[in-house]
């Protein structure tokens, strides 16, 4: 079995079908020859992540901003709310004034914004998607080779695990949520280390193959006369199957060696409170885990919440938390913006700062780790003090192996989100023509940013 | 160019088997493979109901039949509440593949437990008459093990895949048990076991219509009544069809509500109902509530359930009575948050706030005040939208996208009122925030982690509230309030039909939970027969067709009547 895509056989898969429908940005994509190569000249494989931050950023009543550089195109500055991305910003695009666009459906508090951008449609309730996010569709094409197929992380010490990444719309990821849990998911037992010498295949792993043949084998059986829910459900419980026995394929394979791959040491058991500086911390230690995932070929793509859509985090000791006080705060009348609020979104931002100089810190062929990502940052809302869907601060990090040109500002008001989720999926590298549904269709990824 | 879509969906699926097809082999092609199979069974059952096992009731039937001692340790799927009910939302949930992961290594550990040396003696229905391959014994064990796990004997099908994992794997390790273990595993790990599959057949007394099966019902009472999987007896009552039976139906739900166990399976619908399972991943600021631990947070959950099954269970006693009464248990921890003293030798003592306590029933207990405030101050609001949606059934809508914050000015001094009552002023929060705030207004002399208070920021707190014109004065007053709402004890009817149905009431249900509501109050409100009144009714187990299926049950009748 081959680790890698094999270039032309994508190729022929697309024209075998219709080449009509793909857009030329997407062919380029797959014919660029920029990407960089591990010693051996084995290309680099792109990985794909999402990551995501509650409570948007500030904007002012006046129509001002506390984070949108005046700039468009490469080299913009770095503006008050932006300050964490200050030593990355050469390897991260800023996407401003896109927006979520609801087509008579009520905007869901908290929820429409990134609902949204991630599985194109506006939802009609709370807490479900219309269908599923998009990372699933990447993970469906790079997935498929590494032992987790996802990743999927949550950092906010929330009352509940977070995740917005789901299959059916309904059930979402269990996500892992503390450092430890990370730590032995990833480097706890079934993992073999792809630099070792003494490499030997498990015979217990063919056995435990087995066991999930038995199961499969009922499939035709159970899918008998369900209906239409229930056979989404079972759908979705098959593929997590056969995600399964994929894993242990894969496990039945020498790795292939890693060299950026050094196995971590197990982290400490972390504080349990939901103030921004704890938050902060988590991020910083599981992305530094995430990292050496990524490194050692554990995965290739994952989702990363550090604080949910309602966020509750909080400065320590202060009894307001930060989603009460974007609602709560006036307008400084000469500063002309809400101080506190703003306060708050560049410490949310400290999260996102430290997490891309985790993965930027790993050095990797020729360049680091992000440089052969394409992490796509986003919030729930824009102006949070109105729950503005409008203006929802976006983000590409990460070189996409060459393809991504970052370090741009794309400022398009009006334009909707689902061609920003559109772009980071054939950065990526995922078979995806069109996204999103009613005013949120697109089949125009953002090519400004595309090499 | 024109995008058709059929030809877009080809060049996709056409690419994404050719990604399939190089990186493994041995998968199966994605999805495409399923759409078609809704042909009707040979047996005319059908599926009506998917329901995912939650984390209790898998334990509890892990421990039901192999003993107390097995170790189930493992991360389960978050569940999800619909409608009020993770019992609902149990309904509409699938399983990732990261908790499948998760399962199937638990199942592992658990089959080592169960069929390691110690174990496997009081487990085995017979003696292997080969240290490697004996498959009348690894069928009788499957088969046996099997009907306990999904519920219902299984099919020679389900039975032969199994006696295959479990041959293959006794002669690849030369080892009976080792081959016996993946055939375990294999079970524990089947979507029969993982999920409460409800089957309905077509009703032998009325044409065209349909029943829940006798093993599907038998399941529904058992997880309802007891939290755990049906026991022999009741497999037996499905088996031999008595559960369709009035007498037999009765003898089952008399035996039920008797039984000891009843007590876990109250426990298991409060928790629900009460939305107790927030406790695990509270987080309180320490800055702010020195006293907060998990500790406390356990104890404090505990605390409620304690009083609840003392109350209802082992008192009989009347529902309306837990807004009141102020007889309680308490433990070490939570004898420092109330500030009370703490003289039992034991770790939980029954203790009973004195009557001129402010607190009163079980809106006061540390559990309910901290759950619903924020990690650093307390929330009428969270407080009184919790009131309504737990104890009435009165969800309250999410609020409006377009408020208009700018007249809100900061409240750091004085007291919360103040801050509400600037969204008593605005017409769009009004609608929601004059029914939400004033119970909890009424809550306000407890801070974020229950503590009693009096004042907030140097001011007397106000805790006098008006509810459309009913006004009352503080915990008392509220409590006095609920204890003599209708709606409480018709909410608790219509939480238990919806929990052990795992199905939110529609307008069709309306009267049935009205005279339902009725008997549960002429019979003195008592909690302790109500699940026995409710399943006796042959609502609790009518079949609604679910969305897709109506067609093909539709073709198999004319295909019947052409017969």
């Amino acid at each position: 079995m081959s680790s890698r895509f094999n270039r032309r056989s994508l190729l022929r898969g697309m024209i075998g079908g219709a080449t009509v429908s793909m857009g030329i940005p997407l062919l380029d994509l797959f014919l660029n020859e920029n990407g960089t190569a591990f010693a051996d000249g084995a290309p680099i494989p792109t990985r794909f992540g999402t990551y995501f931050w509650g409570l948007g950023l500030t904007d002012t009543p006046t129509g001002g901003t506390r984070w949108v550089p005046e700039t468009v195109g490469p080299g913009y500055e770095i503006t008050p709310e932006l300050q964490a991305l200050a030593a990355v910003k050469d390897k991260v695009s800023v996407f401003s004034g896109f927006r979520a666009i609801p087509d008579g459906r009520p905007n869901l508090v908290h929820w429409s914004g990134h609902a949204s951008i991630l599985s194109g449609v506006a939802p009609s309730s709370t807490g479900r998607f219309e269908g599923a996010s998009f990372d699933t569709r990447v993970a469906d094409a790079l997935g498929g080779t590494t032992r987790f197929k996802v990743l999927d992380i949550d950092a906010s010490v929330s009352r509940r695990p977070i995740s917005y990444s789901t299959r059916s719309g309904s059930t979402f990821a269990s996500p892992d949520v503390t450092p430890l849990d990370l730590y032995q998911r990833l480097f706890g037992e079934g993992f073999q280390d792809p630099n070792s010498d003494d490499w030997q295949p498990n015979p217990d792993i063919m056995l435990r193959q087995s066991v999930l043949s038995a199961v499969t084998d009922q499939r035709k059986a159970l899918m008998d006369s369900v209906g239409h829910e229930d056979q989404i459900k079972l759908e979705q419980y098959f593929t997590s199957v056969r995600d399964m026995e994929n894993q242990l394929a894969i496990q039945l394979q020498k790795p292939e060696p890693r060299e950026a791959c050094v196995i971590p040491t197990p982290p400490n058991e972390i504080e349990r409170a939901a103030s921004v500086d704890v938050v902060n911390a988590n991020t910083k230690v599981m992305a530094r885990l995430l990292a050496m995932g990524l490194a050692c070929n554990q995965t290739r793509v994952f989702n990363f919440v550090h604080t949910g859509g309602t966020s509750e985090t909080y400065i320590a000791g202060n009894s307001k938390i930060y989603h009460q006080i974007t609602h709560d705060e006036p307008t400084d009348a000469q500063l002309g913006f809400q101080p506190e609020t703003s306060k708050l979104a560049g410490l949310v931002m400290e999260g996102l700062g430290a997490f891309l100089n985790e993965i930027d810190g790993v050095k990797e062929g020729d360049g680091t780790l992000l440089d052969n990502c394409l992490i796509c940052a986003f919030s729930d809302t824009g102006y949070a003090k109105i729950h503005s869907i409008e203006n929802i601060p976006m983000f590409l990090a990460g070189g996409a192996g060459g393809r991504h040109k970052a370090g741009q500002h794309i400022h398009a008001p009006g334009e909707s989100v689902t061609r920003v989720s559109l772009t980071a999926m054939q950065l990526a590298g995922a078979p995806v023509g069109e996204f999103g549904d009613g005013s949120m269709r697109t089949s125009r990824p953002v090519s400004e940013v595309m090499a | 160019m024109t995008h058709h879509p059929l030809r877009k969906l080809q060049a996709l699926s056409a690419l994404s088997s050719a990604v399939w097809g190089l990186c493994a082999a041995s998968l199966l092609i994605p999805l495409s493979g399923f759409a078609q199979d809704s042909a009707v069974d040979q047996d005319d059952s059908i599926t009506v109901a998917v329901r995912r096992l939650t984390e209790s009731q898998y334990k509890n039937t892990i421990r039901d039949l192999f003993g107390d001692g097995i170790e189930i340790n493992a991360r389960f799927e978050p569940e999800q509440r619909e409608n009020g009910l993770l019992a609902i939302g149990s309904a509409t949930l699938s399983l990732t593949s990261s908790g499948f992961e998760q399962y199937f290594v638990l199942a592992s550990s658990i089959s080592d437990q169960v069929l390691g040396e110690e174990r496997r003696a009081s487990i085995m229905p017979c003696e292997p008459r080969s240290n490697v391959s004996d498959s009348a014994c690894a069928t009788e064990f499957i088969s046996h093990i099997g009907s306990q796990l999904f519920r219902r004997p299984l099919s020679d099908a389900e039975i032969a895949a199994r006696v295959q994992t479990a041959e293959l794997g006794a002669s690849q390790a030369e080892d009976f048990y080792a081959g016996l273990k993946l055939a375990l595993t294999s079970l524990l790990v089947a979507p029969e076991f993982l999920f409460r599959i409800e089957q309905a057949e077509p009703d032998p007394e009325v044409a065209g219509r349909y029943r829940l099966d006798a093993y599907s019902k038998a399941s529904r009472l058992s997880f309802m009544f007891w939290d755990t999987t049906p026991d022999a007896e009741l497999l037996a009552a499905a088996g031999d069809g008595s559960l369709h039976g009035n007498a037999g139906l009765s003898a089952q739900l008399e035996r039920l509500s008797r039984s000891p166990r009843m007590e876990a399976g109250a426990r298991a619908f409060f928790e629900d109902m009460m939305q107790l399972d927030g406790f695990g991943n509270m987080v309180k600021d320490p800055a702010i509530y020195p006293k907060f631990n998990q500790l406390v947070a356990d104890s404090a959950k505990e605390q409620m359930l304690k009083t609840v099954i003392d109350q209802l269970i082992v008192d009989q006693g009347d529902y309306r009575d837990l807004f009141t009464s102020n007889e309680t248990f308490i433990n070490r921890p939570l004898a420092s948050v109330y500030q009370v003293p703490y003289i039992s030798g034991e770790e939980w003592a029954e203790y009973e706030f004195p009557e001129d306590s402010d607190r009163a029933g079980i809106l006061t207990q540390v559990g309910f005040l901290s759950l619903w405030a924020h990690p650093g101050t307390s929330s009428p609001t969270r407080r009184g939208i919790k009131i309504h949606e737990i104890f009435m059934c009165e969800p309250t809508p999410d609020p409006p996208a377009d408020v208009d914050f700018s007249q809100v000015t900061d409240s750091e001094a004085g007291t919360v009122r103040g801050r509400l009552l600037d969204h008593m002023e605005n017409t769009g929060c009004t609608v929601c925030h004059q029914r939400s705030d004033p119970p909890g207004l009424a809550l306000e002399h407890f801070d974020g982690l229950g503590q009693l208070r009096k004042m907030e920021n140097g001011q007397l707190i106000d805790v006098s509230a008006d509810l459309f014109g009913k006004t009352f004065v503080g915990a008392k007053g509220l409590a006095e309030y609920l204890h003599d709402d209708p709606r409480a004890p018709s909410c608790l009817v219509r939480n238990v039909y919806a929990y052990g149905v795992a199905k939110a009431p529609g307008y069709q249900e309306r009267e049935y939970l009205q005279q339902q509501a009725q008997v549960f109050a002429d019979t003195g409100y008592r909690f302790a027969s109500l699940f026995k009144q409710i399943a006796m009714t042959p609502e609790f187990f009518a079949v609604q067709l679910p969305e897709g299926l109506e067609s093909a049950v539709a073709s198999s009748d004319s295909a019947a009547q052409q017969d």
